[in-house]
Order: structure tokens, then sequence, then C-alpha cells
């Protein structure tokens, strides 16, 4: 009986301060999201698919695929996320409205979108034709809706002229074809899709509307970056490592994209050519799109350099960039 | 004198599942209701009186038999046959007036026509100051007298009444048994009326038809020659009372199903 | 309406405008009524998106509810007295409504979109089939509960088909007729949101309004327009109950 008795002892002590160490020991469970089939967020299947987090010692757990960038931003203001590969507007703005608390640590891509119109039977030969015309895009406030208002308002057009429309990408190519729309403004690889499909061809590319611009970044939540600030420093060493892993290895960069878009190998090809892979951050960049988002009315900003000052932490790429 | 209503064979079957089980309303009826008559009809609870006036204003089918109206043979809904419903039958969703005028709608009479008619029976039936209420807004007897205004400015050349005053209470009941006495002294309308209660048979009829439990037959007719007005409390009054209570007790013996 | 029944609404915005003040309900998760009313005033004077005023998603939501719902009327009340009188009828149409009915409008959104394209056709659809089916059935059960004396009372007086049909019938299954259009535009009304999701060429409608204000994180203006949409729900309702008490005064 007395052994038992130790035993049971034994047993619960291990069990309630045991399994305590092996928490703290190990690390936190990183719930991130990406957006589905967008070849931007190429690296981070290729950190994925290559252990570049369990390497760096971060525990990455997918918790969402979703359709556009504010569904993400969305998820985290419910506090489902701690990380994500998102466009650098709809974060913005989330931030700027006070629905979601996250930083951005490092930058993802620059370029990479395309505005897409019919290949056969159409009458749109530049953007000023769009008048009038039915443009889907991802969503409001996404990267593409920016470049496409953008461009718009670049070719002195008034953005009531065109009649924009909300399509999940996924359902543009389908759209673009039994000609419910005339034209969409997608991230590759759907712009090439429609290409290979013989269904569209791009009317511009994102290169031609603002050239360098930036697109998706990586950002953290804030709260989490103040309680696991080593864990993000992993995740991005990771990024960092799967940006020039896909520089260098092409071919198995391709592969892996084939895989995570589920999408021919000479779509995934084109649309990675059309994508530039980077970390840098652009401060300028991001001030431009504060700038536009509150002409449109999208957010509004008391002290907007502020604003910018607060949203880019840049520090965490300079010290893994410096090592 | 002229023949009205003329019922020769009347028989009456429900169909049912297995062919033995057929229920035999009527075996054989027939009866005559001559012009101007006021011919009662009693005869024990489910006894077939309702289905045979129905039958009449065409809304149950003859199985064989015939009935014929002045020589006319009847088949199906006629505007010559006209029916007070003991439920009185009033449409809810009409006032007073249009519930008054509908037989003349049908018929096809202009509206300023069919008002002022209506109006007539208004008057003649003291229904004055009721013309734009709704029938749920009436009393029984009134809802009753409204029945019977709409049946009769019609012109049909039989009024059927099955059970009118049933849903009445007893004061109300003999108020409208005069009245609808005062009406038919004036009108001389042929009246075939269905009752179970035989003091009013008695009061109200020219003849009466005393009918059998199932298979339903005309056990007997009476002819009532009581003066009108008639006392209800009369000898003569309470020995035909007596022998058609009689009657009926002693058919009794075999209950209907 | 008396002054007790707007108290528990009341109550419950100033429960809400404490917790929120307080901090227990963070500002992120759920706003405070009076930003709310900010968000509510922003939808009237800029819009969501900006540029795209209160008034005129109302009036375009309005407009397609209106759509579905007329040809929802214009179908189902003679259908449904059709099914009514006619057993034949009814045998024939129940097993067909009562596969279809169960399936929400939402899920038609695909079939609607391929049938009719992006845009307001194809939401005034989804809130005609919402509509459809209350307005439906509620005229068959009206057509079907009137006493039957009283047809019987009108063949006695020799009425004809047509008589029976305008003068009985129709009268007859008013106050059911009147329950399922209420009913339905209810439904309607409440799928208009949903329906407007699948896209509208203009750009406006208040689901299309609410849409906007999710991607742009803008959850004050979210509520506020989910209090529009509620509150006009709840005006038409209010008008329908008064054109039912007028004109079924004889119930």
């Amino acid at each position: 009986m007395k052994r038992l008795m130790t035993a049971a002892m034994l047993f619960t002590l291990v069990a309630m301060f045991g399994t305590d160490t092996w928490a703290q020991s190990s690390a936190p469970p990183v719930r991130m999201a990406y957006l589905q089939s967008d070849i931007h967020h190429l690296a981070l299947w290729v950190a994925l698919e290559k252990g570049f987090f369990k390497v760096n010692g971060a525990d990455v757990e997918v918790k969402g695929v979703f359709k556009a960038g504010p569904e993400i931003m969305t998820a985290f203001a419910a506090g489902e996320l701690d990380m994500a590969y998102v466009g650098e507007a709809p974060s913005t703005t989330a931030v700027a409205n006070k629905a979601a608390k996250v930083v951005v640590v490092s930058q993802v891509n620059t370029e990479g979108s395309a505005l897409v119109v019919a290949k056969k039977k159409t009458n749109i030969k530049n953007l000023t034709d769009l008048q009038g015309k039915t443009v889907a895009v991802p969503g409001h406030s996404t990267v593409q809706d920016f470049l496409l208002r953008r461009a718009l308002r670049g070719s002195g057009m008034a953005l009531e002229q065109v009649n924009i429309i909300v399509l999940k990408p996924p359902e543009m190519i389908g759209a673009l074809r039994i000609g419910q729309v005339d034209a969409f403004i997608a991230w590759e690889p759907y712009p090439s899709k429609a290409d290979t499909m013989s269904v569209g061809r791009n009317l511009a590319t994102s290169k031609e509307m603002w050239p360098g611009h930036p697109c998706c970044v990586l950002v953290s939540d804030r709260g989490f970056l103040d309680r696991h600030p080593e864990t993000v420093v992993a995740v991005v060493k990771s990024h960092v490592q799967a940006t020039e892993y896909i520089h260098r290895n092409p071919e198995d960069a391709v592969k892996i994209g084939i895989k995570y878009t589920g999408m021919d190998e000479a779509t995934v090809r084109q649309a990675v050519q059309n994508v530039t892979y980077t970390y840098e951050l652009s401060l300028q960049g991001e001030k431009e799109y504060v700038q536009f988002l509150s002409e449109l009315g999208y957010i509004r900003l008391d002290n907007p350099d502020g604003f910018v000052d607060q949203f880019i932490n840049p520090d965490i790429l300079k010290g893994i960039l410096s090592q | 004198m002229a023949l009205s209503l003329e019922i020769s064979g009347l028989k009456k079957v429900y169909p049912s599942v297995a062919p033995d089980d057929n229920v035999q309303v009527f075996d054989r009826i027939d009866c005559i209701v001559e012009k101007g008559q006021f011919l009662t009809i009693v005869g024990p609870s489910g006894c077939g009186k309702t289905t045979l006036l129905r039958m009449i204003a065409g809304l149950e089918e003859v199985t064989s038999g015939e009935i014929r109206l002045d020589g006319e043979r009847l088949n199906g809904c006629n505007e010559k046959v006209g029916m007070v419903f003991q439920e009185y039958a009033l449409f809810p969703w009409r006032k007073l007036l249009p519930n008054i005028e509908v037989g003349l709608e049908i018929k096809g009479v202009p509206a300023k026509e069919r008002r002022a008619e209506a109006m007539e029976y208004v008057r003649a039936f003291g229904l004055e100051g009721f013309e734009n209420k709704y029938p749920k807004e009436l009393s029984g007897g009134m809802k009753q007298r409204v029945a019977i205004a709409r049946t009769l400015i019609a012109n049909p050349q039989i009024v059927l009444m099955d059970e009118p005053f049933g849903s009445l209470d007893s004061q109300t009941r003999n108020t409208m048994q005069n009245f609808l006495l005062k009406i038919w002294t004036e009108r001389k309308d042929t009246v075939l009326f269905v009752t179970h209660n035989v003091d009013e048979a008695v009061y109200l009829s020219d003849r009466i038809a005393v009918l059998s439990p199932r298979p339903t037959k005309i056990l007997k007719v009476f002819d009532v020659n009581l003066d009108r007005p008639r006392d209800r409390t009369s000898r003569e009054a309470n020995r035909l009372r007596r022998e058609i209570l009689a009657l009926l007790e002693h058919s009794e013996q075999y209950p209907c199903q | 309406m008396s002054w007790k029944r707007l108290l528990p609404p009341v109550v419950l915005l100033l429960v809400w405008q404490g917790l929120s003040a307080s901090g227990v309900i963070p500002e992120y998760k759920l706003p405070s009524p009076v930003a709310v009313a900010a968000g509510l005033l922003d939808l009237i004077r800029t819009g969501m998106p900006p540029g795209h005023r209160l008034h005129v998603h109302i009036y375009y939501s309005v407009q397609r509810v209106l759509w579905g719902y007329a040809l929802a009327l214009l179908a189902a009340i003679p259908l449904g007295i059709f099914m009514g009188w006619s057993r034949t009828l009814r045998n024939l149409m129940e097993p067909l409504v009562e596969m279809i009915r169960p399936v929400p409008p939402l899920a038609w959104i695909p079939l609607a979109i391929l049938w009719f394209g992006i845009g307001g056709k194809s939401a005034a659809f989804i809130i005609f089939l919402g509509a459809f089916f209350p307005i439906l059935l509620n005229t068959v059960s009206g057509v079907r509960s009137i006493d039957p004396v009283l047809i019987e009372a009108a063949r006695v007086l020799n009425a004809g088909r047509r008589f029976i049909f305008l003068k009985v019938l129709v009268p007859g299954s008013v106050p059911s007729i009147l329950t399922g259009m209420r009913i339905g535009i209810g439904i309607g009304w409440m799928t208009l949101v949903a329906a407007e999701f699948t896209g509208v060429k203009q750009g406006y409608g208040l689901g299309y309004m609410i849409m906007t204000a999710r991607d742009i994180q803008r959850s004050d203006e979210i509520i506020a327009g989910m209090m529009v949409i509620g509150l006009i729900g709840l005006g038409i309702d209010a008008c329908l109950r008064l054109a039912e008490q007028h004109l079924v005064k004889w119930r």
C-alpha cells in the first residue's frame, strides 16, 4: 500500500511539473496562414517542404488557407493567427482601422499581379477602354484593388467609371470565359493560368502599373511578437533562407509551386517568372500605400508617418541579415 | 294543382371498398311537393334528411331515380332551387348588404339595381342600420334572416331549408318561425323544410313527411289541416304531435347505423 | 407602441455601452454603440465603399427585393389557389415543392450566377426563391381552410367556376395569403444580404456595402449596416401588419 501511494505521488508530481518543463523547453506552435494558390507565397511553401522552420526551431502550423487578404486580417482580429503571408494593402487597412494588431517583419515579394482581359472577342486595348466595363478584384483594399485604382487614376480616369466587383480568384477565370466580367486583376498564377488556358491575356502587368511595387509581406501579431520574439526571428530567418533558395534552385522551387497550387508546370513556370521574390523592406512603398488608401477613404490616419514607423519593424530582418 | 317538385324512386348509395358494405341511404323515395306548399320532413338523426335536400340542391349525386321541378329534370345546381343552411353560410368577408346581393350578382344584375332590391329585403326583414356590418357582428337570428334574404332575392322556384333554426336558442327560434311564416304567407314560395323538431314541423307545415331510419323510406305523410295562425298548444296540434312522435319511436326499434 | 416595448432594446444598448466603455468588451471585437452610431454617420455621409452612400445602397437593395418579391407573388398566389382547389394538381405538385423547399436559397447562388450572370438579376432570383414558398404554402392552406359550406352556398346560387374562384376562394384565402406575404417578405429581405454577396455590378446594395466594410475591417460600419437592414425589415413587417389589420377586418 505504501509503495502504491509513493508511486501515485511521484506520478502526480511528474505530471504537474514535468509537462510544464517540457512545454517551456519546446517552441510554441506558430499558427500561420497564406493565400490560396498565391505564387507570391512560394517562400513559405519552400520553407515548409525543405524543413527550414524545424531547423531554425520554429513549430509552424498552417492554420488556414484563405481566399483573399481581408479574410486573413479578420482571422488575426479574431485571434486565430500568429503570423501570416498577406498583402500589404489589406494589412495596412486592418491595422489603420484598428481591427488587427500586426507588424510587418519582412517583405515577401514585389510585383507579380496582372490585369487580364479576354483573349478573343474583346475590344479592350488599353486601360481607358475599361470605361463602363466590369472588372473583378479579389476584394476591396487588396493589393490588386489598389493597383487597379492606381492605374486607372494614372490614366486620368475617374474610379466610378469602371464597375469593380469582388470575386475570389478561383472564380475569376470562369467568369471571364463566359463574359460575366470584362477583365480581372489577380495575383499569379491566375493571370498565367488564364493565358495557358487561352481564356485571357495580360492587358497590363503590375510591373507596368507600378514598377517595383511592394506586394506581399510577412506579418506577425504584435502580442505574439512580444511574447515569443525568438520564434518570430526563427520564422523570418527561415523565410530569408527560403527566398534565397528560390533564387538558387528555381527548378525545385517550381516543383514546390506546382504542388501547392495544383496547377500545371507551364502555368507555374510562367507565373514564377513574373514575381520578384525579395525580403527587402520598403518604407517608401508603404508610405505610398498609406497615402493612396487615405485618399480612397479606406483609412483615416492622424499621423501617417508615425503609423508607418509603427507598422513596419525592420529590426528583426536587420538582425538576421547582419549575421 | 300544378306540380312543383316531384321525386320518384330516389336511391342514394355511398360506395365503399367492400362491395357488400355499401351504405344505402335511401331505398326508394317518392315524394311530391305541390306549388306554394310548405312540406316538412322529419326523421331521426342521421337518416339522410340533409342528404335528400342536398341531392335536390345538386350538391350530392343521385344514384338512381329522378327529381323533377315543374316537369324538368334536375341535374346539378340550378338557380331554380334555393337553399338555406343551418350554419347560415354567409360570406364573412362581405358586409350584410353585399351578402344579400350575391344571388343577383351571379345573375349579372347591375350594381344599382342589386343594391335597391337588397335594400328592400333589408327593410322587409327588419335589418335596417346593419347594412354595413360584417356577419361576425350579427346575432344568430339576424344572420339567418340575411341567409334567407340571400336565397329569396334570387327568386327560386323552391326553397330548401336544412334545419335553419337549429343553431338558435328557443326564444329566437320561435321569433324566426313567426318571421318565416309571415314572409311565406306573403310570397307563397314552395318550401321543403327539414327539422328533427316535431313541434316546429307541426307549427309551420302544410304537410309533414316522416322518414324511417336507414335504409330510409317515407313512413307516412301527414296533412296538417290546422288553421293559421296556429296555436302550438291546441288539442289538434298536440294530437298530431303525439302521433308523429309515436311513429318515430316505433321506427327507432331499428336505430340508424 | 407603448413605452414599455422600447425598454428592453434601450437597456441592452446601455449595458452594451457600459461593457464597451469599461473595456470588458474590446473595441476590435465588438464596437461600442457610440462607435456604431459614428459608423452609421460615416455610411450616410461618406459611404462604403467611399463615395457609395447609404441611401443609394438602400434604394438598390429595396429595388431588388421588390422585383424578387413581386415575381414571387405573381407566381405563388395563382399557383397556390389552383393547388388549394384541385386535389389532382396538389398531388402532382406537392412532391416537387417539398423537394425544392428545404434547399436554402443561398445554395442556388452558383446556378443563379450561371443563369443570370453576376448582378441584380441573380440577387432578385435568390430573393424570389426565399419568398416564393411561404406565400405558396400559405395560399394553399388558405384555400383549403375555407369552410366548404361557403362554396356550396355559392354553387346553390348557381355560381360558375369563375365566380367561385374570384369571389369566394380569393377573398376567403386573403388572411392566409397576407400571412404568407408577410413571412415571404421577411425571408426575402433576409436573403438579400447573402444574395448580394453574389456580386452586384453597379456596386450598390446593402449586402455589398457590408461585404466591403468587412474587407476594410470597419466592424462599426458592418454593425451599423446590419442595424439598417434590421430596421428596414421591421418597418416592412409593420406596414404589412397594418395592411393585414385593415383588409381582414371581417375576421
